[in-house]
């Protein structure tokens, strides 16, 4: 049903992932664009807000945000890979008031800028600080194949920067 | 020393008499309240001064005398100290038409009733100055609270004493004491229960007590009036809140329960078996019931208390017209 | 920058922050980060009108520690003490949503006595956790006697809990593929003897306090959460069982050998803050019962897998997501590694984080008295917020 959900979206990707070995039951990816609209359809469907975080890989911030369902459980993992030097994506604390102070957090440890957070002030670390602790050295970063669980791909566009470079690419779907 | 009136002679004695008392009792009163509380808590209590703790007290006062007295670089320095004293002392006047025993009174005043609401009316005014002078927002929050609370109870609490007034025509605490019998069925409590419960729950709510400890609930304000007083200053405000415990309890006991009335032998020790039983009401109830909330307390006057009050009082009136 | 470079003399960042709303006559006031009623260095930042709180903001992040980075510069087994002390009164949930996550990525199977003494001493905990909850929250309505009574059992359940774990607070004996020790006839039969205890001291709690007119007048339509609330902000644990919804990690999240047992998940429809209040009440039950089903068919056998890894073991490459229910609520914690000797990185979902972000909206237009025991029923350990 995660695969209707985001009818419409500009979806990079969509995987189903097995829950017993990651947790995770889908794994989408998306641009930073559509991030709202899709939180948006997400709240829209009773999915509740678990937590976001990012992970400091060598293409980039991978911003994951994990909604589950209270009814249906089966954690749905938001994915957006958004560049070093340009850290900043939009808030979806609109949607979800409960990410306002997960993304400032966020903020706090690895300097992303929230665009729309109501309060973008620092959360955890003293206002003073200008230290990001979770910034990776870039000689230590790690190729997010690595790290990341894609799952079985649903869907993908043809660019999708995961996509297993030996595997046959499923058909290119852009919606 | 003739030049000295009798008069002024037995105040002055009865005076530092009851200055003892005081202090005596609150040193008895922090023992048996701890003492209490441990008993209610299933622990043993203070253990460690002297056998059974029995000197705590004694060391807790002589912490408090030790102690720095502090004062907020911003708060007014008069109005600062002038809230504790202004606290404690006026409580001394309170027991000066107290009917201890048969004779036992300082001085046999005709309004005494009347002198002791009277004076008591001040401890507001010191909860607020204390409150107000400390430029401390929880210490105001905590005098708001005092002021509203007490002018509240006061009225049920004057209206249920004045219902014993109009059935004996009198304000003079040893009249009213003296016109009840020696056994428990002639006392008031059994003619006017609902102006004793009404006396009682106001009681609770003029000297602060839980559940009314609304001024200095400790998990709102912190310690509310006194949040920023240290040593003495806070030792006064400690020490008049039991002093006035001791006067709600001796009223009520002489108003309602007989005072120094009772079985056999009439005597001071009846009208102080009496007090400390009223007191180890207070007691209990503070360590086994929850606060109310501000708006449940004013509710619980205006809506209840004060409407039964008054009925009361016009019941009262209307009988003793009719007989 | 230093705030007296910026030209700034009065107040803090946080309370500079915290603008005045529109109206002049109104009292911004400081709760804490030292107040009775914040169990901790909890800060929140309040505007009264009168009694009525307007705004409220809370300020976290005094008791931060950064456990996040500290994952990340050590190895999983040196990582796992630090999840006794995220949470100090349900360690062991936290301490089941490290191992599991490990155990999840490298796919590893944990032999069944290990599973089953993971249950009693978890469940062990969450009653310990409640009773300390109970005692706080109690005190902070103004009643001062409940948390004698409630660490008096606490106590006992410390002394067979040490028995299990080694430790009384900080209780970190799982280790991945198995916990550290096995338990013994002792530990079985003070379990045994306590749980008819415990069992007769509920209805005493019940009678004396739940049913105090006081308290239920303090709680009753005090801060209704309802579902969308929860939803918005990520609540979980009692907090949305208090709201109608039965979303139980153990059952949601299936967490190993939960299904074997016959318990229920503790609803309450209220959504205020005696249904939290019930739920919790009502966990403890749950939480003796599984203990006693998981005594009666314990398992014989090992209590670590066999090949079990050893301290250098390096966690294999990917990502696993574990969740299960603490005391509070759901606990996860994210783990991403590359392979390399400590994880690539640790997200640490605390339940407590989410669970106070919803506080400023059900405060809003409450009494202060109100908002503080909204606060209390949320059931608060500081750790864990700011971990």
């Amino acid at each position: 049903m995660i695969d209707t959900l985001f009818e419409g979206l500009a979806v990079q990707c969509v995987g189903r992932c097995d829950p017993a070995k990651t947790g995770l039951a889908w794994s989408v990816f998306l641009a930073p664009s559509e991030l709202l609209a899709a939180a948006r359809r997400l709240y829209e469907a009773l999915y509740f807000i678990e937590d976001l975080t990012a992970i400091d890989a060598r293409e980039g911030y991978l911003l994951v945000y994990h909604f589950d369902h209270m009814d249906k459980p089966g954690r749905v993992a938001l994915r957006v890979l958004i560049p070093h030097d340009a850290a900043a994506l939009p808030s979806i604390a609109p949607v979800f008031q409960g990410a306002e102070w997960h993304e400032r957090e966020t903020t706090d440890f690895y300097g992303i800028r929230f665009d729309g957070n109501p309060n973008p002030v620092p959360l955890l670390l003293p206002p003073e600080m200008t230290d990001h602790p979770l910034q990776k050295d870039p000689e230590k970063r790690a190729p997010l194949a690595t790290l990341v669980a894609v799952g079985d791909i649903v869907r993908s566009t043809a660019d999708f920067f995961l996509l297993p470079p030996e595997a046959p690419k499923p058909e290119a779907s852009g919606a | 020393m003739s030049f000295i009136a009798p008069e002024l002679l037995r105040i002055v004695v009865g005076m530092v008499a009851v200055m003892a008392f005081v202090a005596l009792n609150v040193l008895v009163l922090v023992y048996a309240e701890r003492k209490g509380a441990g008993h209610i808590q299933r622990r043993p209590g203070p253990y460690e001064v002297g056998p059974h703790g029995i000197l705590q007290p004694l060391a807790d006062a002589g912490k408090l005398m030790g102690k720095q007295l502090l004062m907020p670089k911003s708060a007014d320095p008069i109005l600062y100290w002038m809230a504790p004293i202004l606290a404690f002392f006026p409580v001394l006047l309170l027991f000066v038409p107290m009917p201890f025993g048969p004779v036992l009174t300082v001085q046999d005043v005709n309004l005494g009733l009347l002198l002791i609401l009277a004076f008591a009316g001040l401890n507001v005014l010191a909860t607020l100055l204390a409150g107000w002078s400390q430029n401390n927002k929880f210490g105001l929050l905590g005098a708001a609270r005092a002021v509203s609370q007490s002018v509240a109870y006061e009225i049920p609490l004057l209206l249920s004493v004045l219902c014993i007034a109009f059935q004996y025509g009198s304000l003079n605490l040893s009249t009213i004491v003296e016109a009840q019998g020696s056994w428990p069925w002639q006392w008031n409590f059994l003619c006017q229960p609902l102006a004793f419960l009404i006396f009682l729950v106001s009681a609770f709510a003029e000297t602060n007590r839980a559940p009314f400890d609304l001024p200095e609930a400790e998990s709102e304000l912190t310690a509310g009036f006194h949040t920023e007083y240290s040593g003495m200053g806070f030792g006064l405000f400690f020490m008049a809140e039991y002093a006035n415990m001791v006067v709600v309890s001796g009223v009520c006991s002489a108003l309602f329960l007989g005072g120094w009335r009772g079985p056999f032998f009439d005597g001071v020790w009846w009208f102080l078996i009496k007090v400390y039983a009223i007191l180890a009401l207070i007691i209990w109830v503070r360590w086994t019931y929850p606060r109310v909330r501000f708006d449940q307390l004013l509710n619980i006057n205006w809506k209840w208390l004060l409407p039964l009050a008054t009925a009361n009082l016009f019941a009262t009136v209307f009988l003793i017209k009719l007989f | 920058m230093r705030y007296e470079e910026m030209g700034l003399t009065e107040g803090d960042f946080y309370s500079r922050n915290f603008q005045k709303g529109a109206r002049e006559d109104t009292l911004i006031l400081n709760l804490g980060p030292q107040h009775p009623a914040t169990h901790g260095v909890l800060r929140v930042i309040v505007e009264l009108d009168g009694e009525y709180v307007i705004r409220a903001e809370p300020v976290i992040g005094y008791l931060h520690r950064m456990h996040e980075k500290m994952a990340e510069v050590r190895s999983i087994y040196q990582y796992l003490p630090n999840m006794g002390r995220v949470d100090y009164g349900h360690a062991l949930g936290w301490n089941w949503a490290l191992v599991g996550a490990v155990e999840k990525l490298a796919g590893f199977e944990v032999p069944e006595r290990a599973q089953y003494i993971r249950v009693i001493t978890t469940e062990l905990n969450r009653i310990t956790s409640h009773l300390l909850w109970w005692g706080a929250f109690t005190l902070d309505l103004g009643a001062i006697t409940p948390i004698m009574y409630a660490f008096d059992d606490r106590e006992r359940m410390l002394d067979i809990l040490q028995m299990a774990t080694g430790s009384r607070l900080t209780h970190s004996s799982f280790r991945v593929g198995g916990v550290c020790a096995d338990i013994n006839d002792t530990f079985i039969e003070a379990c045994k003897e306590f749980i008819p205890h415990m069992r007769g001291r509920l209805p005493m709690y019940r009678d004396l306090v739940t049913g105090n007119i006081i308290l239920r007048k303090r709680l009753e339509g005090v801060g209704v959460f309802d579902a969308d609330l929860c939803r918005r902000y990520g609540g979980s644990g009692p907090v949305v069982r208090g709201s109608g919804i039965a979303y139980d990690a153990r059952k949601a999240e299936a967490t190993p050998m939960y299904d074997r047992f016959d318990w229920k998940v503790a609803v309450q429809t209220g959504g205020d803050s005696m249904a939290r209040y019930l739920v919790r009440m009502d966990e403890m039950e749950q939480s003796l019962n599984i203990i006693e089903q998981a005594l009666a068919s314990l398992p014989e056998g090992k209590v670590m897998m066999p090949k079990a890894p050893k301290v250098t073991w390096q966690v294999p490459k990917g990502e696993a997501y574990f969740a299960t229910e603490g005391a509070r609520g759901k606990v996860g914690i994210h783990l991403v590694s590359d392979g390399g000797k400590n994880p690539y990185k640790i997200k640490l979902r605390s339940p407590c984080f989410s669970n106070l972000s919803l506080f400023a909206e059900a405060a809003r237009g409450t009494l202060l008295a109100d908002a503080l025991a909204i606060l209390g029923s949320l059931d608060l350990v500081i750790p864990e917020i700011d971990r």
